[in-house]
């Protein structure tokens, strides 16, 4: 088990090293070649303090990245177990209710709200606040300076909630595909022909076999969801390390960018390493499995 | 006497019988040309810069959504139903574009590898895919439209390189999928090269799923599009996400002018969606990745 650790931690590190590489080259691309700055990623220079326009108290880059990632956990904690939760439940029922296209009903209610721009339902949130609440919609308008700071959670389920809809439906449809494949294989119709239940063989032998590729999909969401954020924390005004990338390209500030897109390229390598982990570990014979 | 039907006559019941036999598939292609034509009936006029609509003039002429102006109109009176559904035919033709271009780049990139004869031929394409994945699709554009001054090559480039590069692994998978057939293993025996396997048994198979993949993907590329220009990255360009992000201004004096263009977007977006659900369905292209 310590080597199949010690052996996707490493692969995790290279390839998030390989992100990190071609995000330098993005960058020189996208700013030098084709946008025709001077300002190249591997000179000293380009890389300033702070600017003012990223941060409202001086602070250092570390202490962006301490101010954004705080920021921007709250909205993880409500996407990231909703997403999973919603997947796999329901779409595990849409398998089991397969004769009814239970994946397609279940995920209907999900992919409808993801038809939603998503920056829009922010705004339309945010007006929505202005009028019949009489205060300030987006999330920097108020700072809560007294009390639990419950506003704040409501920022980020605003936020959270067109990204998580997207993610739930796409893992609701991926989740029944899987095992609805499943399903098919000879030794369903053995197992249904020597008078096994239907629930017996769904449960405890489809899904169970399923497992391995079943980890691997907890992963797939998420760099679209960290897409989503992107748009919709700048749309919000919401002040989390999504918006930073925004924010720094528009300013073209070089630390801000690497910044904010390491501290995602890093989310979603553990995010990975968890999934192919989890996926090795429930195959069988592997030393738990 | 001649009971014999004539020629043509049987060859136009036959085709009679085959266009009823596909009536699902062919009142897909209807429903999606009828929307296309009707975005495209509004003209094509990529000149138009949202700010000319947004700002306020001295003595504003807008309205709210009436019966004669079903979305209100802009400051100058300029009917907001009109541009929205102008604006969402830009993005929408730059989604066809930007999809058609990135299958067919994806096609022949998979292609090259799938021609290999070795067996670690996907050894190469597959790390570089799952490396990839740890930047996302929207932060790669938003850094290349934004680092770009976001003119409209740059932004449908992007695309392209964007759905090309997460669609080979998916393609790679079909390939390899349709490699173990049974037909494909007769094929092999009974001597065809690996070029006519692939060209005249596994391709033939594919190249339908394309057409579900091209349905699937064109409503999230019209997001990304709008997600784009509400961000400012893709310069002054007429689109619904730079019309509600002007009309986030305006909340308080007029409110339907960030309202009324989000809701022509999702109701496209919703259209173009569904179609693409029953399109990928009924050619069975099975789950493809997520852009957006």
């Amino acid at each position: 088990m310590a080597r199949i650790l010690i052996y996707r931690l490493f692969v995790s590190t290279i390839r998030f090293a390989a992100a990190g590489l071609a995000l330098f080259v993005l960058l020189e691309l996208a700013f030098c070649v084709i946008g025709g700055s001077d300002r190249h990623v591997w000179q000293a220079e380009s890389y300033d303090p702070v600017p003012p326009e990223l941060s409202v108290r001086p602070v250092s880059w570390a202490g962006l990245l301490e101010d954004r990632v705080g920021m921007s956990l709250p909205v993880l904690v409500i996407c990231v177990p909703g997403i999973l939760l919603i997947g796999y439940s329901w779409g595990v029922l849409g398998a089991r209710l397969r004769r009814f296209h239970g994946a397609g009903l279940l995920s209907v209610p999900f992919s409808l709200f993801a038809c939603l721009p998503g920056f829009w339902f922010v705004v339309l949130v945010a007006i929505y606040s202005c009028f019949e609440w009489k205060r300030p919609g987006f999330a920097n308008d108020l700072v809560v300076e007294e009390g639990p700071d419950l506003l704040r959670w409501w920022h980020a389920a605003v936020v959270a909630l067109p990204a998580l809809a997207a993610g739930a439906a796409w893992q609701i449809r991926a989740v029944s595909a899987v095992l609805e494949r499943e399903v098919t294989r000879p030794y369903v119709r053995g197992l249904f022909m020597a008078g096994c239940r239907e629930d017996e063989i769904f449960y405890r032998n489809v899904v169970r076999r399923s497992l391995p590729a079943l980890f691997a999909l907890s992963d797939r969401p998420f760099p679209a969801l960290v897409g989503s954020l992107v748009c919709l924390e700048y749309a919000f005004r919401y002040p989390g390390i999504a918006s930073l990338l925004v924010e720094s390209v528009r300013i073209g500030s070089y630390g801000g960018i690497l910044l904010s897109s390491l501290a995602i390229a890093a989310f979603l390598s553990v995010a990975r390493l968890f999934s192919e982990c989890s996926a090795r570990l429930s195959t069988p014979g592997s030393p738990i499995g | 006497m001649n009971r014999r039907q004539s020629k043509l006559l049987r060859s136009l019941a036959r085709s009679l019988v085959r266009l009823w036999q596909r009536r699902g598939i062919l009142f897909l292609v209807f429903s999606y040309l009828i929307l296309l034509g009707w975005l495209c009936a509004a003209g094509s006029r990529i000149d138009l810069r949202p700010g000319e609509f947004y700002g306020i003039p001295d003595n504003p002429a807008w309205t709210r959504p009436d019966s004669g102006h079903w979305f209100g109109t802009t400051g100058n009176g300029t009917d907001l139903f009109e541009l929205s559904r102008l604006a969402m035919a830009t993005s929408v033709s730059l989604a066809v574009v930007a999809v058609s271009l990135g299958i067919t780049l994806a096609l022949l990139v998979t292609m090259l590898f799938v021609l290999d004869r070795g067996e670690k031929r996907f050894a190469l394409p597959n790390p570089a895919a799952w490396s990839g994945f740890a930047l996302p699709p929207f932060v790669v554009l938003v850094i290349l439209a934004g680092g770009s001054g976001g003119s409209l090559g740059v932004t449908l480039s992007g695309l392209i390189f964007v759905i090309a590069f997460h669609l080979c692994p998916v393609l790679m998978g079909w390939f390899q999928e349709g490699e173990n057939g049974f037909d494909v293993i007769a094929a092999y025996a009974l001597g065809l090269s690996r070029r006519d396997i692939m060209v005249s048994r596994i391709l033939p198979g594919i190249l339908p799923r394309l057409i579900g993949l091209f349905a699937t993907f064109v409503p999230a590329v019209v997001l990304i599009e709008l997600a784009l220009s509400f961000l400012g990255l893709s310069g002054d360009r007429l689109s619904c996400g730079a019309m509600v992000a002007y009309g986030q201004t305006l909340i308080l004096e007029a409110p339907w002018m960030a309202v009324c263009p989000g809701l022509m977007a999702t109701l496209v977006v919703t259209a173009l969606s569904l179609l693409g659900w029953r399109v990928s369905a009924a050619l069975r292209t099975g789950p493809v990745p997520r852009l957006f």
